[in-house]
Order: structure tokens, then sequence, then C-alpha cells
């Protein structure tokens, strides 16, 4: 069965970037959006394996976004890879805090990205 | 008027300290009107003409003297010997103008003043010897004989009352002698007094304008800092002094603030209290107050400190400053008070926040761009569709490679700006120094062998450990490294080496190349400085790398040194503190 995943990033390149990714790794993009809010109505409306976040989007950043997955029970067992250009350290822990299962700092490897997704999607508790 | 000068001051010279030639005039204007009645007067005549010539002779012969010693005043000493010969000329004028009977014997009396007043008793005796002498001249030499007994009376009466006079003559020059000193040395003392209190007035009167200038400034300077605020208060934080700047920033007028407000009444309760606990509450004057004795207690102890409070000001807004305190002493040193000068620091912490936020957004909207072209580009070189030829894997290498430098001058400055702010996080644990070293030689290796450099390591075996953070602490050692690769020519060799004390670790990196003038040595670590054999040997870089290695080590509380030559090579060290560990069995 093949895995499901969507995709919230604010810059369109990177966007593409990850869907390119995404696909590489056997994964089926449900959706991709461009901003926090409408990534958390697509989470809870598809339901989907895995949701890729960057963490400063507007209307809600990804960490906001992981929050509230993981308050909702019944999304609990949605993987979550956060992504961010920020080196900085606080917002690594605050987003693993939140609840995220893996964090990538931009600029990364799409390969690394492919390879972590190809593993993630499976790897489920 | 110089004329009458002149005339007063001769005037004074002659009557007040007579010259022996007016001494002897005396005697000289004696001779003459006797001579003038013995040549008009008749009866009265000349009966030996020898001792009369002499005794004119005489006369002149003392005058002459006189004239010559007035000259000469150092021979004062034989001044004396003017009225002896008037004396003695007297006796013989006496003699040969009949003797006894002489109407001129009256005439000794001229010398005979003269002589007595001279200096010391000795001169009583002198003119009473000289005057019998002179009397009994006459007969010593045998002109004429004592005819009778009243004669012989005569010469011996006449010396005596000469005596008494001569007596009373000498004690009379000897009080107006002593007048004459004491008023003379009355009059010295009063000069000098004089002298004092002239110079007294001048000295009074110079420090008076020194004290005035300072005045001026002192005033002047309290009033043009309106910046900073100036505060003084006694021991006890009652406000004495107050400044425009004080007002400025705080609200009150210096009139409602002096001798009515404390300064404690101007800070943050809790900010005090928790000094206070941080101090341990230590004693001041004030025991009933552990916020001001807190706030002084540096300056109580004697060493002015600087640190920042937060003011409120008597509307309730809050005011971050930098607040130096000082203590204020009298002239017997005693702690008398104390000054507060702040300066308001809203806007130097506006301006850090911007910048720290300025420097994170550019350094976000930069790492996007560049996670596209990074990212891109790999899904180029991995399409297993379309396979790259080796040109354009080459190409593609040269866009990556330049795609990461930019990133790494992103990261760099993102750094800096960090550390300036001094708020960037170390992850520190106990590290093995030579894990470091070796990633970091490998990390070189292919720059190196790019550069044709030889990269050699002299490492111990035993194990060094340090506390740090081993990312930081190998970016400093990579960025050593790569610097030392960069300004080796060709052929050249860097080295790596570890050394250590009971105490301490030392990571030395020592190149062959082209070194650093000795002029720019200490601008090494600053922001942007490249030395000029770097840009005259157009080697690439902007001046980051040194300032952030030196961050890294300084947070962690190392040192880094350096030695070079110019055209010989560098060596860097850097140099931690190590961490003991207890041998383990």
């Amino acid at each position: 069965m093949t895995h499901t995943v969507i995709i919230a990033e604010d810059d369109p390149d990177i966007r593409g970037l990850v869907a390119i990714a995404a696909k590489k790794a056997g994964l089926s993009v449900l959706e991709v959006v461009s901003d926090g809010a409408a990534a958390l109505s697509a989470i809870s409306s598809h339901r989907p394996d895995l949701a890729i976040l960057d963490i400063s989007m507007p209307e809600m950043t990804g960490i906001e976004v992981c929050r509230a997955v993981r308050a909702d029970s019944s999304l609990g067992d949605v993987r979550i890879l956060l992504l961010s250009a920020s080196v900085d350290e606080e917002a690594v822990d605050a987003g693993l805090r939140a609840g995220a299962d893996h964090f990538m700092a931009k600029p990364f490897s799409t390969r690394d990205l492919v390879d972590w997704l190809a593993v993630g999607k499976e790897d489920k508790p | 008027m110089t004329a009458l000068k002149r005339l007063r001051s001769w005037f004074a010279d002659a009557f007040d300290r007579p010259s022996p030639s007016v001494k002897q005039s005396a005697s000289t204007g004696g001779m003459i009107g006797a001579l003038v009645i013995l040549y008009f007067v008749p009866g009265i005549e000349v009966t030996d003409a020898a001792l009369t010539w002499v005794s004119v002779v005489l006369i002149g012969a003392a005058t002459a003297l006189a004239i010559i010693l007035t000259k000469f005043r150092q021979l004062d000493r034989i001044v004396m010997i003017v009225p002896v010969i008037d004396i003695v000329a007297f006796g013989c004028f006496r003699g040969g103008t009949g003797g006894a009977s002489s109407v001129f014997v009256s005439l000794l009396i001229l010398p005979v003043i003269w002589l007595a007043s001279g200096s010391g008793r000795r001169h009583i005796l002198y003119a009473t010897v000289l005057t019998a002498f002179a009397l009994f001249l006459p007969f010593l030499i045998g002109v004429t004989e004592p005819s009778t007994i009243t004669d012989a009376v005569r010469g011996l009466f006449t010396p005596l009352v000469f005596a008494a006079a001569s007596g009373i003559i000498n004690e009379l020059a000897r009080q107006g002698r002593a007048q004459l000193e004491s008023i003379r040395s009355l009059a010295d003392d009063k000069e000098r007094m004089l002298q004092r209190t002239v110079e007294f007035a001048a000295q009074l009167q110079e420090s008076e304008q020194k004290y005035r200038a300072a005045d001026r400034l002192f005033r002047g300077v309290w009033a043009a800092v309106t910046e900073q605020s100036v505060v003084g208060t006694d021991v006890t934080g009652l406000i004495d002094a107050w400044n425009p700047g004080a007002t400025k920033i705080l609200g009150p007028s210096a009139k409602d603030a002096q001798d009515k407000m404390n300064i404690f009444d101007f800070h943050l309760p809790e900010e005090l209290l928790d000094r206070a606990r941080e101090l341990n509450y230590p004693p001041g004057e004030t025991v009933l107050n552990p916020g001001f004795s807190a706030l002084v207690e540096s300056a109580r102890l004697g060493t002015s400190e600087t640190r920042e409070w937060t003011y409120v000001r008597t509307d309730g807004s809050h005011v971050p400053v930098q607040l130096s305190v000082t203590k204020r002493v009298d002239d017997q040193g005693e702690t008398v008070g104390y000054l507060f000068v702040a300066s308001d620091v809203t806007q130097a912490r506006e301006v850090a926040r911007l910048k720290d936020e300025f420097v994170g957004l550019i350094s976000h909207e930069l790492r996007t761009p560049l996670s596209s072209i990074l990212g891109y580009l790999e899904l180029l070189r991995d399409d297993e569709d379309a396979p790259l030829s080796t040109e354009q894997l080459q190409y593609l290498g040269i866009a990556e490679r330049n795609a990461h430098r930019l990133l790494r001058l992103v990261g760099d400055l993102l750094f800096t700006a960090q550390v300036e702010s001094g708020n960037f996080p170390l992850d520190s644990r106990e590290i093995e120094l030579e894990s470091i070293i070796t990633a970091s030689l490998d990390t070189a290796r292919p720059a190196a062998a790019a550069a044709g450099i030889e990269v050699t390591n002299e490492i111990p075996d035993e194990a060094v450990i340090v506390h740090g953070d081993p990312t930081r602490l190998g970016q400093a050692i990579d960025n050593l490294m790569s610097n030392a690769i960069k300004f080796t020519p060709r052929g050249g060799t860097v080295t790596i080496g570890l050394t250590m004390s009971d105490t301490s670790a030392v990571v030395t990196v020592r190149d062959t190349g082209m070194g650093i003038p000795e002029a720019e040595m200490d601008k090494l670590f600053s922001r942007f400085f490249r030395a000029t054999t770097a840009t005259r040997n157009a080697v690439p870089g902007v001046g980051l790398g040194l300032t952030i290695t030196k961050a890294i080590v300084t947070a962690h509380r190392g040192e880094m040194g350096v030695a070079s030559e110019e055209g010989v090579g560098t060596q860097f060290s850097v140099t931690l503190p190590r961490v003991r560990v207890t041998a383990s069995v």
C-alpha cells in the first residue's frame, strides 16, 4: 500500500523540491499547501501517514501545527518531519518537544530527505 | 623733583649718618673763625707764631684726612685719628695764642665731642687724656713754664670737666645709636611684614582666581551633562545633588528631588532586593535598607561599579540604565555619600534587538534560496534518467561549491552577530581533542592535496580531555587549518600539533606560508580585517574566520596566540583549560 503525505511549505521552489523527493521515496502526495492553517485542515481531512512541515510559515508555524496535531488524539499516528532554515537550537528543541518525529535543517540534501522518507514512512510505532 | 629728592637725600646722609668731613667741618670752621677773630679783633694776638702755624697746618691735615676718609669708607676704623689731630692742633693753637690766657680753649670741645661720641667707653678716656695733653702741651714742649698753681689746676680741672662732658656725650651717643638700631630693626621688621602681606594677598588672589575658574568649569560641566543623570546622595541615600540629565531621565526637578527624595525611590524594589540577596545582604550604613546597601556595596568598599539597573520614573515608567556608583569622601577620606551616574540604554538595547532580528531575518532569507539552489542541483546530479556528461558534472560541481561557500558565509555572519550580542549557544561536554583534530585533518586533506601542500601532525598518544562544544571547537580548528592552507604556497607544509601541561592543552597550527606583517598583528582578530599579504596574493576570504575562531576559543575560556614572520610562516595556538581525569583502572 502506498503511503500518503501532506507537504506544507511557504516557498514554492522548496515545496516543489520536497514534493519531488517524496515522489522519489515512493510516497503519494495528497496535498501541497503554503501555510500552517491550510496544513492543519489538510491533515485533519486527509489523515495522511506523513506530514512534512516548514517551521516558519504564515498563519501557523510548523511547530504550532505539530502541537495541534498531537493534541488531537484521532491524528496521533501521523509521522511529522519539520524543516527549518533556522539553525537556532531552541527552535529544534521546541519542534521535537511539540511532538515532531524528525527535524531537518535547510539546506538539506534531497538524497538524505528521500532516504529518511523511504524509511520513515514504514517506521510506524 | 629729582633735584629736590637728591637734596633731601644728601641732607639725610649728612645729618643722619654724618661723614668724617661733616664732623670735621665743625673743627675746621672753628679754626677759621678763630683766625678771623685773631686777625681783626685788637687785643687778641698771637704769642707764639710757630705753635700757631703748627696748629693751622694740623687742622688742615686733619681736614684733608677727613675728606680722604669720606671717600674711602672702608678705612672707617682709623677715622678717630682726625679728632685726635684736632685736639693736638687746638692744644697748639691755645699755646700759640696766649696759653692759659688764650680765649680759644673752648675750641677743644669740638673734637672732644666727636671723639667722645665714639662707640665704647674707652673714648671717654681718650678724650680726657688728650685734652689734658693738649692743655699741658705748651709746658711739655717748653714754650712756657707753668707759672702759677692756677695754671696747673686749670690744666687738670678743664680735662676733668671735659671728661664729664665726654661721659655724657658718649652715653648720649650710645643711647642714640641703640635707638637708631632698634628703629632700624623695627623698620626692617615692618618692611618684611609688609612684604609678606603683599605676597600673601597675591597668593590669595591667585588661588581665588583658580577657585573661580574651577567653579565655573564645574558649573558648566554640571549643566552640560543632559544625557546622563548624575545624582549625589549622603550615606543613607538622601539626594543632595541632581543634574539636568537626572531631570530629563527621571522627571523631578532638582528642587523637588534634593533633600526630599532618596535614590532608591527611583529603583525597582525587586531588583534591589534580588541584588541584596545575591550579595548576601551586605552590611551598609543603612541596615534597614538592604537594597540601598547592595546598590552601593562595591562603591563602599572602594571600587567604582558599573552595571545595568532599571530606574523607575515618577510617572511609574521604567528606564533601563547603565549605572556607575562611586564613593564621595571628605578631606579626611571618610565616606560622606555616593555619586550615581547613569546613561539611558533604552535606545542601545533597541538597536541591539533590531540588529539581532535583522541578522536572523537576513540569514533565513538567504538560506531559503540557497536551499533551493543546492536541492535542485542535487536533483540534476542524481537524475538517473538523464545522466550528465563529465563536463556537465564538473560545471555542476563548481556551482555547488560556490553555493556552499555562500552558505558558509551566511553562517559566519550570523555567528559573528551572535557573538557580538554575546549569545551564541555552546553545547559543551567532555571531549577528546584528538578526535577533533583528526576530523579537521580529514576535512583539510582534499584542499591541501589540491593546493600541493603537505599536511602533517604531531599528536601525542595520551588522551587530552577538555570541556567544550565539539562542533564549535571543530569549526575553530577547521578555520585555522583552512587559513594555513590558503596562505601557504604550493610545496609548503602545514603542521597541526597538540601539547599539554597539567592544566591546559595547546593546539598549534603551523604553516610555511607568507606570514603576517608585524604592524598588522594587533588587528588580526578584528572583523573583516584582511592582512596585506592576503590581499596582495589574492587569497580569497572576507576576514571573519579568525574573529569567529577567537570568539569560540574565548567562550571556552581559552586563549589564542599567534607568532609570525613574513615570508617564513605563521603559527596559531589555541590554549584550552584541560579537564583532569582521575586515572581509571
